[in-house]
């Protein structure tokens, strides 16, 4: 797990599934995102950035924490 | 097997990174009529290398500041001799002009008390760093859709297609759907970025990489195997970077000043280069990093206390707001703080990269490959140090040279066979016979560059990790790769490989040493300008292949 999502805010609009660069993320059952390929994930931070309600805290991977 | 949708344009641009968005926007500028389609991997606003952000606008020969003859005097000391001044020429004048077109787009070039732009040195000689704010990679996309041109999100291009000597479009993969999609185009710029995913970090995290991960040398393969040369795969690059975050920091420290130090608080570079010190030459620098780990005085560290407040606070606010903000997280995460505390370095993993390095398509003026019709741009492009301006300069002058040869359309392209190919491929990766995952194949190949391949060099290393992975590329397609997300990493996965290897055969024919670090042969330890000022280029013979010296 590199991201944690707040699920009290996250409205469930998808940008960050749209503007990760790596495929990383995909819209869950509930209609909250999770990391479908979190091997992938170059902490980048798009996610973060495009999220409108400031919803996503980057843990950054296991290996390089 | 259901026939793949064809899609017909004038001008196909692979990669939607700076350099393709550019060529997009110049082409549509001069003729509007002409089809321009963009296929990109991600989503364009905050693909590759440079979709998050970049602080600074390397490089640029401003007036009054620096020349274009200064500018390639610093890249002659930079690449050790080694490179192509006539595109590096066409970026010093064209570099300035691309400046401007972006400050009327709303990128913001900062001005200093002196009301000039900011512009640092970075390199052994010169300034070309300017300092830039704003959201870069999303105004170009939004002006690459002002201008017309069709954008193809979430599409891999996985080959080219070629009309007997010339190309003639290339077959995508559609990553939502799965599907195959063919692009017929008389003129393809390839300009997919570097490849970042060749040696392994230390951190062995895959994708925890100095360069941005899923550029891998797709843009080698295809045009390798299309016809076009490559050449500088034995700069086999590694950077000095943040411990473990693995990314960012080094050009921006650099430049405003910071010092290194090793464990001892000595400013170490004064023994190895005594009048550039922190902005000697990259592979000089690695190899001081190296030598002070070695003998016992590490870590070596990045400090900022010597800096006054106003320096410090405009490094963190490059880094932190506008090139990596992940990186303020980081640092927070584990309690550093710059004013005070030292930033460790770490070296990166060997990565290759046109636009900071050497390793690219071979090409002329306008970036057209031998292969009429194929162009490349960006760090696809062998551009050494021509970092994001570099980027634009060569996509806006391949277009300009399309609009003006006016291809004629493919007429018999060899779209069955190569369909029918890839579809083979991913039947076998479907199968997955090898049954071994796909990471620990790639982890596997990456494990060998950092035995054998990383510098310090030597012709029996090399030859052993030719010899090592020979069996690996017979059975790559066999690694189990199942729906649109894993195919893609297949691809990503072999270009490393075929990149790695072709790192390997460079290095083995370089029967010297240059490059300070990057290319350091313990068999042949001395530099020889005589017989080895020149670039080594890479073709495919009819037997494998063919590595020589290029033909002036
Ligand atoms: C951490 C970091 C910091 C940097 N900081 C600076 C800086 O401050 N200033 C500066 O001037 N330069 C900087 N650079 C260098 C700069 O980012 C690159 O030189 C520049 O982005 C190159 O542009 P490009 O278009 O060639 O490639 P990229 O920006 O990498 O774009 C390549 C595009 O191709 C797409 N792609 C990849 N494979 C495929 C495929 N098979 N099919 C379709 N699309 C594909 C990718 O998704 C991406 O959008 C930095 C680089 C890094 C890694
Ligand atoms: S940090 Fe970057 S790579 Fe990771 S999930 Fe977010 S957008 Fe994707
Ligand atoms: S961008 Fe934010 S609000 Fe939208 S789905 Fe993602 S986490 Fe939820």
């Amino acid at each position: 797990m590199n991201l944690s999502f707040n699920q009290e805010s996250c409205t469930g609009c998808g940008a960050c599934v749209k503007y990760c660069p790596g495929h990383v993320l995909e819209m869950g059952p509930e209609g909250i995102p999770y990391e479908r390929y979190p091997d992938d994930c170059w902490y980048c931070g798009v996610c973060q950035v495009e999220c409108p309600q400031d919803c996503i805290t980057l843990l950054f991977p296991y290996l390089i924490r | 097997m259901k026939d793949p949708e064809v899609m017909e344009a004038d001008f196909l641009i692979v990669g939607g990174g700076p350099a393709g968005c550019m060529a997009a926007i110049r082409a549509k500028e001069l003729a509007p009529e002409m089809n321009v389609v963009v296929v990109e991997k991600a989503e364009i606003s905050r693909s590759g290398a440079a979709g998050r952000g970049m602080d600074a606008l390397n490089n640029v020969v401003v007036p009054g500041i620096s020349t274009v003859e200064e500018y390639l005097e610093a890249l002659e000391i930079v690449t050790d001799g080694v490179f192509d001044p006539t595109i590096s020429r066409v970026i010093g004048e064209r570099s300035f002009g691309i400046l401007k077109r972006l400050e009327t787009w709303g990128v913001q070039f900062p001005r200093g008390e002196d009301g000039n732009y900011i512009v640092n040195q970075f390199h052994p000689k010169g300034r070309f760093l300017v300092e830039m704010r704003g959201e870069l990679k999303k105004i170009l996309a939004r002006e690459v859709k002002r201008a017309g041109a069709t954008v193809v999100n979430r599409h891999t291009a996985l080959d080219l297609l070629k009309d007997g000597e010339r190309v003639a479009g290339a077959i995508g993969l559609d990553l939502t759907t799965g599907e195959f999609k063919v692009f017929i185009a008389p003129a393809v710029l390839l300009c997919t970025g570097g490849a970042a995913r060749i040696g392994l970090p230390n951190t062995g995290y895959l994708h925890g990489t100095f360069d941005c991960p899923w550029c891998n040398g797709e843009s080698w393969r295809m045009g390798y195997e299309a016809g076009a040369s490559l050449t500088g795969f034995e700069y086999t690059a590694r950077s000095s970077m943040t411990r473990d975050f693995n990314g960012a920091g080094q050009s921006t420290f650099i430049r405003h000043g910071a010092w290194l130090i090793n464990g001892l608080g000595e400013r170490f570079m004064e023994r190895y280069d005594p009048e550039r010190m922190e902005r000697a030459p990259a592979g000089i620098r690695a190899r001081a990093i190296i030598e002070e780990e070695k003998a016992g005085r590490g870590p070596v560290a990045f400090v900022f206390s010597h800096l006054d407040p106003g320096t410090i606070e405009l490094i963190e606010s490059a880094v932190f707001d506008v090139e990596r903000p992940t990186m303020r997280d980081y640092f927070r995460n584990k309690g550093i703080d710059i004013r005070k505390d030292p930033v460790e370095v770490v070296m990166t993993e060997v990565y290759l990269c046109g636009g900071h390095g050497l390793a690219g398509l071979v090409a002329d003026a306008w970036g057209e490959t031998e292969v009429p019709g194929l162009f490349a741009a960006g760090d696809s492009l062998a551009n050494p140090y021509g970092f994001l301006t570099g980027a634009m300069c060569m996509g806006e002058a391949a277009a300009e040279r399309v609009v003006q040869k006016d291809y004629p359309s493919p007429t018999s392209p060899d779209t069955a066979s190569k369909l029918k190919r890839l579809e083979e491929v991913r039947l076998r990766h479907d199968r997955g016979r090898l049954g071994v995952s796909l990471r620990d194949f790639e982890y596997k190949f990456r494990r060998l560059v950092n035995d054998y391949v990383a510098p310090p060099k030597s012709a029996r290393k090399l030859q052993r990790f030719l010899d090592e992975t020979e069996g690996m590329v017979a059975e790559q397609e066999d690694v189990p790769a199942r729906g649109p997300h894993e195919l893609m990493k297949a691809f990503e996965a072999k270009a490393g490989l075929f990149c790695a290897r072709m790192a390997a055969r460079a290095s083995l024919f370089r029967t010297e040493s240059r490059f300070g670090l990057y290319h350091e042969r313990v068999d042949y330890p001395e530099k020889d300008d005589e017989n080895w000022k020149t670039r080594v280029i890479i073709r495919a013979g009819m037997e494998g292949p063919v590595v020589e010296k290029e033909k002036k």
